[in-house]
């Protein structure tokens, strides 16, 4: 079965645009206009992706007696301390991790656990507590807070046909593209801009459509303008994921004014028959990875790009019946920069004595790497963003 | 209020896919409640669809050659496309009902579930087609047992000595109740009561005893030996259910936004009538609050609403599959592959810069596809170098819309066009509009004024 994209929340729907209560009275005066040059790119692994077949407690006799046809070997492990590995297929990263331009977070979730792909993944995209329902996502909001002079859509760049609820703030979005070319092509058109000039007194949702297509347009000859400035040189795995990996490297040798970028690898619900599956799907982002990293290395641009990776939640520390395993909880996050503060194992490896009910305890909320993220890397105040009491972490 | 025009304009796109010129013509001089009755009579006699798909049989498929497999295994595919080109075809022919088919577009995001095998996914759509304006516990029932759903939840993994909770979870948190009204403990005894529901080789429903659980559960309250339609029973029988199905059906059929009170009318209705669906939709249907201001041009048709209502107007005819799949899967509504489970979230989730664009040159293309040779060339640039967009081949009969007004002088013909197609009154004049028309015949004057109007972003919404 493949659940390849994540519910968005009719988010934005009802035209209602709701500012979450911690932000009401917050002053964001001061939290207007920096740049710091700095690049997110953040990749999403869809479908929840097995943390525990990814980075392995090789030394774990629970997790082999857990999983007595899905445990990787430790003779297969790709060993990178004395207690965790590599999963054999995320080979390609190795030399990234031994370099210290790697830093692995275990158990990283959130309190009450949703195992709901949508409202899991929602809860990651809006920075919410688990019983709380945003409708703007959290990069969404830091365009929101800290890019009120920045008009252009295309500060924060997905790469697909249609943007994540992660990328949707109250009043400012980012911009969904799947190639800068095709998106020209379409804007390129004397009638929709005489449409433009009249987008005058509509109502939602007509108004939503007007406004859209008038960002679009100023956008696409932009992007378009940019891609051409570099062509990448390097090979990339011929995959689609590889691809969009080398899109980005282009905007961003290019000196693009966009400054986050989203892309996702989707797949990796696997119920059933998972090994064939996640070892072709960890070996697609690995590879892609390795090829993007060297890219920004040859360009100079991996000490002034951060990348994160995540997945929704983990899976069951027990395999099912069917060679697969179940929507579990916490689940290990990777950062990705020429230039961390604290590589490797940032934290402990998961405690499989200390359960609940069969899944994995979370140790380090999710909120607090973004908060790290916003104030460390991007260099914002993420109180506003993501509400208060998430402490940064120190590896940026 | 709305005049009744505006209100079988309304009713057509809510309760179908709009329109074509040949129906609006005689039907916008009838009463609505005629105009109600009519789209239920036609859902009553609508034609049944036979399941002449053959079975992907796996034993066959495993004592095949990889290289014939292979073959075997897309020929399917491409089956399951053609199913998909079909229904939509349905959509937009003024022959079928359109009601029955709207149904049928709610219901199968509603029961989210990918189907990649012609015969299954063939089957699914004839359960949701039975049931899509009948009961909607029996639906449930047979939801459940439908061999797509089932492959798709994992519940053929489901089984007594290690349950799968995958069906049991989502039949509460999307097909029936919603979040909220049950525990975790509750989703793993409804899966025990779902165990050894399975299905055989052939792609048919079976029961295997031996994986099933005959043991006492607790289930929301009560205690019982419960199988799977006991679970379905004890769910629907709480008016919780009938409240979020209503909510669903407010969602889709009403406006984005719910209004609770009407919502709560709605759930009593449902509920009194133990799941009639038909009875629901036409209490809504007759009722004033769906005419009021703020329901009406306020929803963003979904990308299958968009093709097939501009199908339907145009009267286009596609040489194959290939445009449907290219126009859903561009604007994220490929039927028989919904995103995930959840179905396909909605209003303003269909929109974002790259799929706006392509809903506002659309129908550019599919003129220039029908080789209609305007002198608006500007309008195809985009196509010429699009290898998808170029292989669409496509025919259009502009003759019943040119003839909606017949012998209209100019601007009453824009103004007639403009009430049939758009839902609101378009905030170009014709003046403006005028330069980028074909002005070499009025004929090409007239047709190039459809293709801009179908342009505006007021078509998007109805």
């Amino acid at each position: 079965m493949k659940r390849r994209r994540f519910l968005k929340a009719s988010a934005l729907a009802s035209g209602s645009l709701m500012i979450p209560s911690f932000l009401k009275g917050y002053d964001l005066a001061g939290n207007i206009g920096n740049n710091s040059g700095r690049k997110l790119v953040i990749v999403q692994l869809s479908g929840g992706n097995d943390g525990l077949n990814t980075i392995i407690p090789f030394q774990n006799d629970i997790y082999y007696k857990n999983r007595p046809s899905l445990a990787i070997p430790a003779n297969k492990v790709l060993r990178l301390s004395d207690e965790l590995g590599f999963n054999p297929a995320m080979e390609a990263l190795r030399p990234v991790f031994d370099q210290g331009q790697m830093c692995i977070l275990n158990n990283v979730g959130y309190p009450n656990p949703d195992r709901s792909h949508f409202r899991s993944m929602d809860i990651w995209h809006t920075a919410s507590g688990s019983k709380q329902y945003l409708q703007t996502g959290w990069i969404g909001r830091y365009l929101d807070n800290n890019c009120r002079t920045c008009d252009m859509p295309y500060h924060a760049l997905e790469l697909d046909d249609s943007l994540s609820l992660a990328m949707k703030g109250a009043k400012k979005s980012g911009f969904a593209m799947s190639n800068p070319k095709a998106l020209k092509r379409t804007t390129d058109n004397r009638f929709l801009k005489l449409i433009a000039q009249k987008s005058g007194a509509h109502t939602d949702p007509l108004s939503y459509l007007y406004k859209t297509m008038i960002d679009t347009q100023s956008s696409a000859d932009y992007l378009y303008e940019k891609s051409k400035v570099h062509r990448s040189r390097l090979s990339y795995p011929n995959t689609p994921f590889a691809k969009d990996l080398k899109q980005v490297a282009e905007l961003l040798t290019a000196d693009t004014a966009t400054q986050i970028y989203y892309i996702s690898l989707s797949g990796f619900d696997t119920h059933a028959f998972q090994q064939r599956t996640q070892t072709k799907l960890l070996q697609k982002y690995a590879e892609a990875m390795a090829a993007f990293i060297k890219d920004l290395r040859q360009n100079n641009l991996f000490d002034d790009t951060l990348i994160m990776t995540f997945s929704e939640f983990g899976r069951r520390v027990q395999q099912n019946a069917s060679n697969g395993t179940d929507h579990g909880t916490a689940n290990n996050l990777y950062l990705m920069s020429g230039k961390l503060r604290r590589a490797g194992f940032y934290n402990e490896a998961p405690n499989l004595l200390d359960l609940d009910k069969g899944d994995l305890k979370y140790g380090i909320d999710f909120r607090r790497v973004y908060a790290t993220i916003l104030e460390r890397w991007l260099e914002t105040d993420a109180k506003g963003i993501i509400g208060v009491g998430f402490e940064a972490l120190k590896m940026i | 209020m709305l005049s009744t025009q505006d209100k079988i304009k309304h009713l057509s796109w809510r309760g179908g896919f709009g329109l074509s010129p040949k129906e609006w013509k005689e039907i916008k001089n009838w009463s609505f409640e005629s105009y109600v009755q009519h789209l239920f009579t036609k859902a009553n006699r609508a034609k049944h669809l036979s399941n002449d798909y053959a079975e992907r049989n796996r034993e066959a498929l495993k004592k095949m050659s990889p290289e014939e497999r292979k073959r075997a295994i897309k020929e399917d595919r491409a089956l399951v496309r053609t199913l998909n080109a079909e229904w939509v075809t349905r959509m937009a022919s003024a022959e079928e009902s359109a009601l029955l088919e709207k149904m049928c577009l709610f219901w199968h995001g509603h029961f989210a579930c990918v189907s990649k095998s012609a015969k299954l996914a063939s089957k699914q759509l004839i359960t949701i087609r039975t049931h899509a304006l009948g009961n909607f516990r029996a639906f449930v029932q047979a939801m459940a047992k439908d061999v797509s759903m089932i492959r798709f939840l994992n519940n053929q993994q489901n089984k007594k000595s290690q349950p799968n909770e995958n069906f049991a979870r989502e039949l509460m948190e999307l097909f029936t109740i919603g979040r909220g009204h049950y525990t975790e403990r509750d989703i793993k005894e409804a899966a025990r009561a779902f165990t050894g529901w399975s299905s055989d080789l052939k792609g048919d429903f079976k029961f295997r005893r031996r994986q099933h659980d005959f043991e006492n559960k607790s289930f929301m309250g009560k205690e019982g030996a419960f199988n799977g339609d006991d679970i379905i029973n004890i769910i629907l029988d709480r008016k919780e259910t009938a409240v979020f199905i209503s909510r669903k059906i407010y969602r889709f059929f009403v406006n984005e936004t719910l209004d609770e009170k009407r919502v709560s009318a709605m759930a009593d209705r449902f509920y009194q009538s133990d799941y009639d669906i038909a009875d629901l939709i036409r209490y809504i249907f007759l009722s004033d609050w769906f005419y009021e201001r703020k329901n009406v041009g306020t929803q963003i048709k979904s990308p299958v609403v968009l093709l097939a209502g501009l199908m339907r107007s145009l009267e286009v005819q596609f040489e194959d599959t290939f445009p449907v799949l290219f126009v859903e899967k561009a604007l994220g509504q490929t039927l028989f592959i919904p995103p995930n489970v959840a179905g396909w979230p909605g209003g303003k989730n269909w929109i974002d810069n790259s799929t706006l664009m392509l809903r506002l040159n659309l129908v550019a293309y599919l003129f220039n596809a029908a080789d209609l040779n305007f002198k608006v060339k500007e309008a195809f640039e985009a196509q010429k170098r699009n290898k998808a967009i170029r292989k669409i081949k496509a025919k259009i009969n502009l003759n019943p819309l040119l003839n909606l007004p017949s012998g209209l002088q100019r601007q009453l013909f824009f103004e007639e066009l403009s009430a049939f197609l758009l839902a609101s009154k378009p905030e170009l004049s014709l003046k403006e509009i005028a330069p980028y028309l074909d002005q070499s015949s009025e004929k090409k004057f007239r047709a190039s004024l459809v293709m801009r109007l179908m342009s505006l972003p007021e078509y998007q919404v109805c």
